[in-house]
């Protein structure tokens, strides 16, 4: 297993490079650039402008460079548009942030909609198991820029619970909101998956073997069922967590929490190549280490997937 | 004495397109030690009887009859009592051994959770017995193996340990339904052979459920013969093969391909299972049976008679 990991990782860097190299030439392609203004800059000023960004070199070099930077100082170099700021100031900022409520948020995802799935499933075709579905269809189709609205419209300015916006260095009433509206619709995802894949499990021949053995209910749920009824929810929430983490920019736009969806939304505006590439780098490489935990975790739960590795 | 007596047992099934009528008001006992065949082919209700004793019906069950074992009825048993005689005075081998193992956990805690809930075991005196219980069917290497997964095993290995998780609380009665249907023949042989062993040594009495006559004529001291859910036939397993008296048994051995047959071809009784959508009014056979009258599409017959019980409303001696 730990040389899976390492094979895993090894194969992780020309994919990251290859990354680079697409989005590099890709944003480049895009009109205008970083200096485009309504009222053209005067020649003098946008030569020395471009000198200091080292725009003024072949665009190969100025990628050579690049990929250099990241390599040898781990420098993913000066935002383009925020004067004064790098790359590596802008994420040091931003990701914290978004980190925090996607990471809560996933929670509030797994911590509730696991437990409603089951329920659903254990209490199949009654009032429960049609309230759940019907709650967690609802919810799915609800899109987060109605719900988040909504919620400041009830917890801000009707009852004054909680902030509708800020972040004020990630207090938890500054997190609720923005980690709810994110994760509702997964949590619904989550709930509906995990009462399928029960159900699906609990009828299947080896149930019926443990039921045989006189085992009670609970015991065949927790030490045989559960398990196997959790692998379709891992598969989901692998893209689902780093969607999460890295940030939605509808959140960070409607709550102003300052994450870096908000600096991706900017940087796209403003052609600010580099911070857009950093960005990019980032959610690369979260999916690649993602991918890898949410490959171990399932070599912990299947035996077979365990001895492929 | 009998160790277990099924008393017009019925089982249907509400489905979409009606009401299913799986086992029609059967009735038959199995004494301590005894081994009994229960032959019929796929639809007939044979695993549902199986199921019914254990109380594994699928939900849109309805059970009627009673299930008497050690003067309790099995039906009207509440989970947790039931829960007691799972595993422990009856138990069950289940057909396909690829699916009825856990395959996300190792054998050896499939056989060691069965004696730590029945008798109260410890982990290490667990092992210990789950280890002697893969001794018991003779799987190599039984110490290391047990913290083998099932997919680590082939078939025939996965069905021994099936009949190991069976066995292992030494049960007085064993439901094996279609044990070796799911392994190459010369597994079969194996298995059944170690059935054989294993049933005299603990003297359980065992209930073999099969539509493979050849397995049912080297194993089983009688042989229940079912037909569209209701009992055609019961008899000792030599008198049944030497002299079936039911047309349908006989349509049964005749169908059996025979190596020295010239002709080659094979003899298959016309016709298709009787439609069980609607309750039986006669006899459930008499559609396909060569030897049927009038009588037959009117009447229900009952199983009657001594050693052989039949049930048919023609004499032996008048069948074709």
């Amino acid at each position: 297993m730990f040389n899976y990991s390492v094979r895993r990782l090894l194969t992780a860097v020309p994919t990251i490079l290859i990354l680079i190299v697409f989005a590099f030439y890709l944003m480049r392609l895009a009109p205008g650039g970083p200096f485009t203004s309504e009222k053209p800059l005067p020649p003098a000023v946008m030569e020395n402008v471009l000198k200091r960004y080292g725009m003024d070199e072949p665009l190969h070099m100025q990628l050579f460079t690049y990929i250099k930077n990241i390599v040898c100082c781990f420098d993913f170099g000066p935002s383009f548009s925020q004067k004064d700021r790098s790359v590596n100031d802008i994420i040091a900022q931003g990701f914290p942030v978004t980190l925090t409520y996607g990471f809560w948020s996933a929670v509030f995802v797994l911590v509730l909609g696991i437990p409603l799935g089951i329920i659903a499933a254990l209490r199949h075709n009654s009032f429960w198991d049609y309230l759940m579905t019907g709650l967690a269809i609802f919810s799915q189709i609800f899109p987060n820029f109605v719900l988040a609205p909504l919620m400041v419209l009830l917890f801000t300015l009707s009852w004054g619970l909680l902030p509708g916006g800020g972040w004020n260095g990630g207090q938890w009433q500054y997190i609720v909101m923005p980690a709810i509206a994110l994760g509702t619709s997964y949590m619904a995802g989550v709930a509906r998956l995990t009462r399928g894949s029960l159900l699906e499990v609990l009828n299947s021949p080896f149930i019926r073997t443990a039921r045989a053995k006189g085992l009670p209910e609970r015991t065949i749920l927790i030490r045989h069922a559960l398990k196997p009824a959790l692998l379709p929810t891992l598969t989901y929430m692998g893209p689902v967590f780093v969607y999460m983490i890295t940030g939605s920019v509808f959140i960070d736009v409607f709550f102003s929490t300052g994450g870096i969806g908000q600096d991706f939304i900017d940087g796209a505006y403003s052609r600010d190549y580099s911070v857009l590439l950093g960005l990019a780098i980032i959610y690369c490489v979260l999916t690649f280490s993602i991918n890898l935990v949410l490959d171990l975790l399932y070599a912990w739960i299947d035996p077979k997937v365990r001895d492929s590795l | 004495m009998s160790l277990l007596s099924v008393q017009d047992l019925a089982i249907r099934f509400s489905t979409g397109d009606g009401t299913v009528h799986a086992v029609n008001n059967v009735s038959f006992d199995i004494a301590p030690g005894e081994k009994v065949a229960l032959v019929g082919e796929s639809g007939s209700g044979k695993s549902q009887i199986a199921l019914s004793i254990m109380g594994l019906l699928a939900k849109n069950a309805q059970v009627s009859g009673r299930i008497l074992h050690e003067g309790r009825d099995l039906l009207t048993l509440s989970q947790d009592a039931l829960n007691k005689v799972r595993a422990k005075k009856i138990a069950m081998i289940f057909q396909d051994p690829m699916s009825a193992l856990n395959p996300y956990m190792r054998v050896g805690r499939q056989l060691t959770e069965i004696v730590e809930l029945h008798e109260g075991l410890g982990r290490a005196d667990a092992r210990k017995r789950a280890i002697e219980a893969m001794e018991a069917v003779q799987i190599p290497d039984a110490k290391n193996r047990i913290d083998a997964y099932p997919h680590e095993f082939s078939g025939g290995m996965r069905q021994r340990i099936v009949i190991a998780m069976a066995l292992i609380c030494k049960p007085g009665l064993i439901l094996a339904d279609e044990p070796t249907t799911a392994l190459d023949v010369t597994v079969q042989a194996q298995i059944m052979r170690l059935l054989d062993e294993i049933q005299s040594e603990l003297n359980t009495a065992v209930l073999l459920i099969t539509h493979d006559l050849g397995v049912v004529a080297g194993f089983c001291d009688r042989s229940m013969v079912l037909y569209g859910g209701r009992m055609m036939e019961t008899a000792p397993t030599k008198d049944l093969f030497a002299a079936p008296s039911h047309p349908y048994t006989r349509g049964l051995l005749r169908a059996v391909p025979n190596i020295n047959d010239a002709a080659g071809e094979l003899r298959a009784i016309p016709g298709s299972p009787p439609n069980q959508l609607r309750p039986l009014t006669h006899c459930p056979f008499a559609a396909r049976c060569v030897d049927a009258v009038e009588q037959c599409r009117s009447t229900l017959p009952e199983l009657t008679g001594e050693a052989t019980k039949r049930a048919c409303l023609r004499p032996v001696e008048a069948l074709s």
